[in-house]
């Protein structure tokens, strides 16, 4: 029996939610007729709960091929009057601006909300941009939850402001409400409204500058609506805090104060509490564009301010402004006074020493000798590629065939699981950008006179979001570039989301696979190879047979991915073929560990220094073709490439 | 009361959080949880911090702010220590994951007695051998519950038995019900006997 989704809980009910379940909650409860997005750390399981969801409930769910196209997507169902998603991290904004900036001059029909995962951390991403700057650049308001009730909450009034303005609007979120896990009064789910009509507008909807150019207008006037609608709704709230108790705003009297955007209300609440100092809060909820009469209110009865918000000191910079232009007496702080960093996220520590710095109070203990002893024992752990993960054995291959020509050369990388094999020892890739842009780039580097061997490495998931163009202007610029595609036919790295080659989609339905060798050769490249991830020597032997092809070369290495296999081998029932060690051949010499790096690897010194290998080797065998001394095997292997004739039988 | 959940990818670290979770939300209990999982593959560090009761604000619990720390793995007890009142209660399981990076001289992994000695400068450790027990139960996948086991007997939370055996009942399949009862109950009694075993050596 499959089990009920927990998104699904009845009215009244109160459930633990993560902070993505309590978002995608919020759409049921918006009645989103359309969803669209695309994987990414910590947003993908906006989208995957909706999935889970879509066929039962009658709404539309799909991972698109990139954000760019998702989010055109739910603008065309926008404009047929329905209520429309786009779920990204926030990376992906950076490629839905070239429509948002437009869309938004056109304005919405159906409500039109984009989920943006911030992450000031980094976690699990490459920069820490701020969304709210997109915000200011498209005029598109940014809403802010501060915990998981809110977010469900607020998901649903973020629609209903979209319909109000006819604008799109951004929902702001980071990993500490995504990822976090909150007890959530569940609303009534309503049924999806998917009754879509076109009704054809030319001089709105054909941007032609013609047309366009009286639309500026209007947007402006719609973001000076948001500003007044965002005065007076409930999101924003302001607290008294005294003697660490809080009260309703002007009870007591208070000169200093803090605006607290987003999840950083409760960081300030209980440092107040903890040291009693007494202020005057703001917990901001709508930080694009800033509820400007309420903060004059809220400002102008206070000496100073000190502004708490992760990433960007956006919130600080149009305050100032304000201030500036309302000729306020106040003090504003915050990042730029170096009281608030500049980096990572916040928590009640980092809160704390603000408060600390300013009022010479006592919050964070001290971490004393037993403490800052063990700290100095504690080393961060190095994460590497899974075991049996056929990138280990592609990049191995790599490195193997530059390391035979001898002569050099750059692996420019991708965005993907395969970002592990850059740690040693595979050392597997010399440059991670963007997505897609390793062949581009790998172009750039072979016009630029170099004489080493430029080659690329690219996922299939990766390839088919923002890789074809670049491959086609390779070809079409003359490139000499050999590039590689890793095709486990999902993509892995966010939790094994279906791609255009998986041949299923979010809603389960079965669809074409998209044909990646046809794709290639139909960008005009004559040399094309599909090998076995795990047949290492074809591998070595044909990159550098590529490398002396004077041209665009594709090698394709395909495998599925370990998870995959060890989740079928499990479902299946089948017996898992690990590798073993015979101790007596086993010299203690490492080549293996130094050669592959595999984290089914271990050691044991008894009865002398040898390999072991732990339960979870999947058997893919690429230690056994690393061991000079023959002392790696997988007993009852089936013949044929090592490793392989399981994962055939896994994978049918 | 702020609790600190602490291992390695693999462990069940997030469902184990997630299991306390829903017995203090079955129990009455204000609760929030804040985890970190960005690369939550095998052998990676993984943290969440239960927040329970007026604690239950933010998602993260404060330096030294946390009473108790289920720990999974020695030395992701020790990565966490920083966050724990002096004196407060760790439940460790002593079964160590040193990664291939370790033995690669990438990172290092300290001497076991080391990490112990470290930790019990400051804390009252209860050490178990949770891993082992689970695969008396039946399997290894089964430590967490263990380890829940050991943190209901010591009675530090102020959540009810039934309610945690309920939470892990509507976690797993029908067919597994009574190889994790059993492994909470070893987890149970593995507490008893460190309790006991500590009165007689004192």
């Amino acid at each position: 029996m499959k089990k009920k989704s927990k998104i699904l809980g009845g009215a009244g009910e109160t459930v633990l939610l993560t902070g993505n379940e309590a978002v995608a909650r919020g759409c049921l409860e918006a009645g989103m007729a359309v969803g669209a997005g695309y994987p990414g750390t910590p947003a993908s399981t906006i989208m995957e709960k909706l999935g889970e969801v879509a066929n039962e409930l009658g709404f539309w769910a799909e991972f698109s091929v990139n954000e760019a196209v998702a989010f055109e997507v739910a603008a065309g169902s926008s404009l047929a009057g329905v209520r429309s998603l786009m779920s990204t991290k926030m990376l992906g904004v950076n490629l839905i601006a070239d429509a948002l900036t437009v869309i938004s001059v056109t304005g919405v029909r159906g409500g039109l909300v984009i989920i943006t995962a911030d992450d000031p951390q980094q976690f699990s991403s490459q920069n820490a941009e701020d969304t709210r700057f997109f915000g200011m650049l498209a005029k598109v308001p940014v809403l802010e939850p501060g915990d998981g009730q809110e977010a469900k909450d607020m998901m649903k009034y973020a629609f209903e402001l979209s319909e109000e303005l006819e604008l799109p609007v951004f929902f702001r979120i980071t990993p500490r409400i995504c990822h976090s896990s909150f007890a959530v009064e569940l609303g009534e789910i309503r049924k999806p409204k998917r009754d879509g009509k076109f009704i054809r507008d030319p001089k709105r909807f054909v941007t032609i500058s013609t047309y366009s150019r009286p639309r500026q207008p209007i947007l402006h006037e719609k973001i000076a609506r948001a500003k007044k609608i965002f005065n007076t709704n409930t999101w924003n709230r302001i607290y008294d805090h005294q003697n660490g108790k809080v009260f309703e705003k002007g009870s007591v009297y208070n000169t200093f104060g803090v605006i607290a955007s987003g999840l950083t209300y409760p960081y300030v609440e209980e440092v107040l509490e903890a040291t009693k100092i007494n202020a005057r809060v703001m917990k901001l909820a709508t930080t694009y564009p800033l509820p400007e009469d309420y903060m004059v209110d809220f400002m102008s009865d206070l000496d100073q301010v000190l502004i708490i918000e992760e990433n960007d000191g956006v919130t600080e910079l149009q305050s100032r402004a304000l201030a500036q232009r309302k000729r306020l007496n106040v003090r504003i702080m915050g990042k730029d006074d170096g009281l608030i960093p500049l980096s990572g996220e916040l928590n009640p520590d980092i809160v704390g020493a603000a408060f600390e710095k300013l009022f010479g109070v006592k919050f964070q203990e001290d971490l004393t000798e037993p403490y800052l002893e063990a700290q100095e024992l504690v080393s961060q752990r190095v994460p590497s590629l899974c075991a049996g993960c056929p990138h280990r054995s592609s990049f191995y291959a790599l490195r193997e065939a530059l390391r035979r020509k001898g002569k050099g050369g750059a692996i420019m990388g991708d965005r993907g699981c395969y970002n592990q094999g850059a740690y040693e020892p595979l050392e597997g890739m010399d440059t991670c950008i963007c997505m897609g842009a390793s062949i581009a780039m790998a172009s750039g580097l072979s016009h630029s006179g170099t004489k080493e061997p430029v080659l690329s490495v690219i996922g299939d998931g990766t390839f088919y979001h923002a890789g074809i163009p670049s491959l086609l202007n390779a070809v079409h610029n003359r490139s000499n570039i050999v590039s590689l595609i890793f095709d486990n036919s999902i993509t892995a790295m966010t939790g094994h989301q279906l791609n255009p080659g998986s041949g299923v989609n979010l809603m389960g339905q079965h669809t074409g696979f998209a044909n990646l060798k046809k794709i290639v050769e139909a960008c005009g490249v004559e040399h094309v190879h599909v090998i076995n991830a795990f047949d290492v020597e074809k591998l070595v032997e044909t990159v550098m047979e590529e490398i002396d092809h004077d041209g665009v070369s594709v090698i394709i290495s395909r495998a599925p991915c370990a998870l995959v296999v060890e989740r079928n081998i499990r479902k299946k029932k089948l017996k898992m073929h690990s590798a073993v060690v015979e101790l007596d051949k086993c010299v203690g010499c490492k080549i293996c560990m130094k050669k592959i790096g595999c984290p089914a690897f271990s050691w044991s010194n008894d009865p002398k220094p040898h390999l072991e290998i732990l339960s979870h080797c999947n058997g893919c065998g690429l230690c056994v073709e690393m061991c000079p001394f023959g002392a790696i095997s997988i007993p009852d292997r089936p013949d044929g490439v090592l490793g392989i004739s399981i994962k055939k039988e896994v994978t049918k | 009361m702020n609790v600190i959940l602490c291992g390695v990818g693999g462990n069940g670290v997030v469902l184990t959080t997630r299991i306390i979770a829903e017995a203090a939300l079955r129990d009455g209990i204000k609760v929030r949880v804040g985890e970190v999982h960005g690369l939550a593959m095998r052998g990676g560090t993984v943290v969440s911090h239960l927040r329970l009761g007026s604690d239950a604000k933010g998602v993260l619990v404060p330096l030294r702010k946390a009473d108790i720390l289920l720990a999974f793995e020695p030395l992701e007890a020790l990565r966490q220590m920083r966050f724990l009142k002096r004196g407060a209660k760790v439940i460790l399981n002593n079964q160590t994951y040193v990664g291939v990076d370790a033995h690669l001289g990438l990172s290092k992994y300290p001497e076991v007695c080391d990490i112990l000695e470290k930790i019990e400068a400051a804390q009252d450790i209860v050490d178990v051998p949770a891993s082992r027990l689970a695969i008396e139960s039946g399997s290894v996948i089964m430590t967490n519950v263990v380890m829940l086991g050991c943190l209901s007997a010591s009675k530090e939370l102020p959540i009810s038995r039934d309610s945690l055996i309920d939470a892990i009942k509507s976690r797993v399949p029908p067919l597994m019900i009574d190889s994790n009862i059993k492994a909470f109950e070893l987890g149970e009694k593995a507490f008893q006997d460190w309790e006991k075993n500590v009165v007689c050596q004192a």
